[in-house]
């Protein structure tokens, strides 16, 4: 009797998680999702592509406000813009708020929960998947974007490369926790893309501009101290950004976006354990 | 997981690899830049020693064919004067004989010329026989050093300033150095044997810092200058409590487009990223400072809006543009323009 009730034996939660991984990865990929991640990933490569031309075209070479800007600050301006303030944050919305809302509304949930895997290991499984995905595409999205920006107007390559580094741990980094944060969501609540949507483009930039504790409620603010570059200033509510803009320490914010991932992500796995999730006939 | 997925995180991974791979390699060695871009730098930078704390370089007819330059002639004449002064004693007209300028401060501490030793090599067409006929006049005498004819100043004995003495010497039949005996002979003989590091004798083009900076900043103007801003500071023997303030920058570099007006940068490399993260502070309160007291006057406005603070990591840039409005502003800068004098020959 004993020997059958042991080879059933429930596998460990990561062993189950690398299962759904392998098995999500692919789903992730080649999803109608992904179409919509490459364009939003291959606008800045484009950008790029047609900067370095008209730098290449024209020897006065690009210019901000009539001054020629160099390739290092170029970057650095598309990697608050466009990566900081954007891309990671939708990224992190759309996919982490679909990682078992997706399976609720093709009503395959059912098939993972009847496996004989702990349920919050599908969470964890799907947010690992998320995470190669993204960080696959994201990261050499900007190796592309550095490599054509950066030597424009003669910025060096070789001394820019360290902030490469740092921008590809502070967007993994980025892309993890804004993801275990919108994956919580997703998990909790009804309607999560609106309540995601809101809270990364409505709530953290709101709370960013005004002085308060408000801001530590915030992915951005903990994320954006691992930004190395020099923040743009390229409107109002940038210069309000900068004016007052805390800074809190590396280690610190190190410490406060680890929290946010393992908390979220715990709290997301528990609320997989215990919701009931009722499917739409 | 599936081939295609399987693929496409292999390419992925590769795309990671070669691009890491890349930055590694630049990080460390340095790229060949003619793979990404040019290879920086005027020619003349072969005949500094490597020892160089400040080069600076300047396209003499850009500038002085250019708008602002008309401008500030109308507006200020005088330095007519001090341009024929030069001719007089050299027999060189600035403004037509010479193309571009590169010039260098070496340290020297035979003297007491708190920047060092310094010397300009100025690239045009020049009158060899009459610029020597010019300087014996005043006193020069010719010593012949390694094939070349070194022409040396009379400088009275024991100026400290001066304490290699100041000398010209033809290194190319269309490139003439001025300066510091003591560098323009270093000078000849890079000219004559190239880099000789085991030799002790190595220009600037092998100091790979400096030249990381010379290299940013050569496309991007027609006058730059890149140096230590604390080998500069640390020779000039300030007050402890002055030095204390100075922010920690080990270098420095400025480069500017002039046309009607100036399109510039200056970067600064501080110690350390805390220094930059302190230094950025410094020049956005100042930056905030002068967009409030550019009030309502247009042409200091325009100039404002342009300044972009940038940089990242240890570095600090600031890009700016004098517009040519503000340049009106100087009596007499619009007045019509004199006709042109004929070179003193």
């Amino acid at each position: 009797m004993t020997a059958p009730a042991a080879r059933r034996a429930t596998p460990s939660v990561l062993t189950s998680a690398m299962r759904i991984f392998d098995l999500s990865l692919g789903q992730m990929l080649w999803s109608r999702r992904s179409v919509f991640l490459g364009l939003l990933l291959g606008g800045p490569v484009l950008l790029a592509i047609a900067l370095r031309v008209v730098s290449v075209l024209y020897t006065s070479g690009f210019r901000i406000n009539g001054a020629q800007a160099a390739g290092a600050s170029v970057f650095g301006m598309m990697i608050w813009l466009l990566y900081i303030r954007f891309i990671v944050p939708v990224l992190g919305v759309f996919y982490g708020t679909s990682l078992i809302a997706d399976e609720v509304d093709d009503k395959t949930i059912t098939y993972l929960f009847t496996r004989p895997i702990p349920r919050r290991a599908v969470l964890y499984g799907k947010f690992l998947a998320y995470l190669v995905c993204t960080v696959l595409l994201v990261l050499p999205s900007v190796m592309l974007v550095f490599f054509l920006i950066v030597p424009i107007g003669g910025s060096s390559v070789g001394e820019a490369f360290p902030s490469l580094l740092a921008d590809f741990a502070m967007l993994a980094v980025g892309l993890a926790a804004y993801g275990a944060l919108f994956a919580l969501v997703g998990t909790r609540l009804k309607r999560p893309l609106i309540v995601g949507l809101v809270f990364a483009f409505g709530w953290e930039p709101a709370v960013l501009l005004f002085p308060g504790y408000l801001k530590r409620l915030t992915v951005a603010y903990y994320l954006q101290a691992l930004v190395r570059h020099e923040m743009p200033q390229d409107s109002a509510v940038s210069m309000l950004l900068q004016v007052f803009r805390e800074v809190p320490s590396v280690t610190a914010s190190l410490a406060a976006l680890a929290g946010i991932v393992g908390v979220t992500l715990w709290l997301a796995g528990r609320a997989v354990e215990q919701r009931e999730f009722v499917l739409d006939q | 997981m599936t081939t295609r997925t399987r693929y496409f995180v292999i390419v992925s991974l590769l795309v990671m690899g070669v691009g890491l791979g890349t930055g590694l390699v630049a990080y460390y060695v340095g790229l060949p830049m003619g793979a990404f871009q040019r290879n920086g730098g005027p020619d003349e930078l072969q005949y500094i020693p490597r020892d160089a704390t400040v080069i600076a370089f300047a396209n003499v007819q850009e500038v002085m064919n250019s708008e602002l330059r008309q401008k500030l002639r109308r507006a200020i004449p005088v330095q007519e004067n001090g341009q024929r002064e030069f001719e007089n004693e050299t027999g060189i007209n600035i403004e037509t004989d010479i193309d571009r300028v590169v010039a260098s401060l070496n340290p020297d501490p035979d003297s007491t010329n708190l920047p060092g030793a310094g010397m300009v090599l100025a690239r045009g067409r020049f009158d060899e026989v009459k610029i020597e006929a010019l300087m014996r006049d005043h006193g020069a005498h010719v010593e012949d050093y390694q094939t070349k004819r070194l022409i040396v100043a009379d400088v009275p004995a024991g100026n400290p300033m001066v304490a290699s003495g100041v000398s010209l010497a033809f290194i190319e039949p269309d490139l003439v150095a001025v300066g510091s005996t003591k560098l323009i002979r270093r000078a000849i003989d890079l000219h004559q044997s190239g880099d000789n590091p085991q030799a002790g004798l190595q220009s600037v083009t092998g100091n790979e810092e400096l030249m990381n900076l010379v290299r940013s900043l050569d496309t991007s103007g027609n006058a730059w200058a890149v140096g230590r801003f604390d080998a500069l500071t640390s020779r000039a023997h300030l007050p402890q409590n002055v030095a204390g303030q100075l922010p920690s920058i080990t270098w420095f570099s400025v480069s500017g487009r002039i046309n009607g007006g100036i399109h510039g940068m200056i970067r600064a490399e501080a110690r350390d990223d805390e220094a930059a993260n302190n230094l950025r502070d410094v020049v956005r309160g100042f930056m905030a400072l002068a967009k409030m007291q550019a009030g309502s006057r247009p042409e200091l406005q325009l100039m404002m809006q342009s300044l972009e603070l940038g940089g990242a990591g240890k570095t600090v840039a600031l890009s700016f543009v004098v517009p040519a409005e503000i340049f009106d502003m100087i009596p007499g800068a619009q007045k019509p323009m004199p006709a042109p004098n004929p070179p003193q020959r």
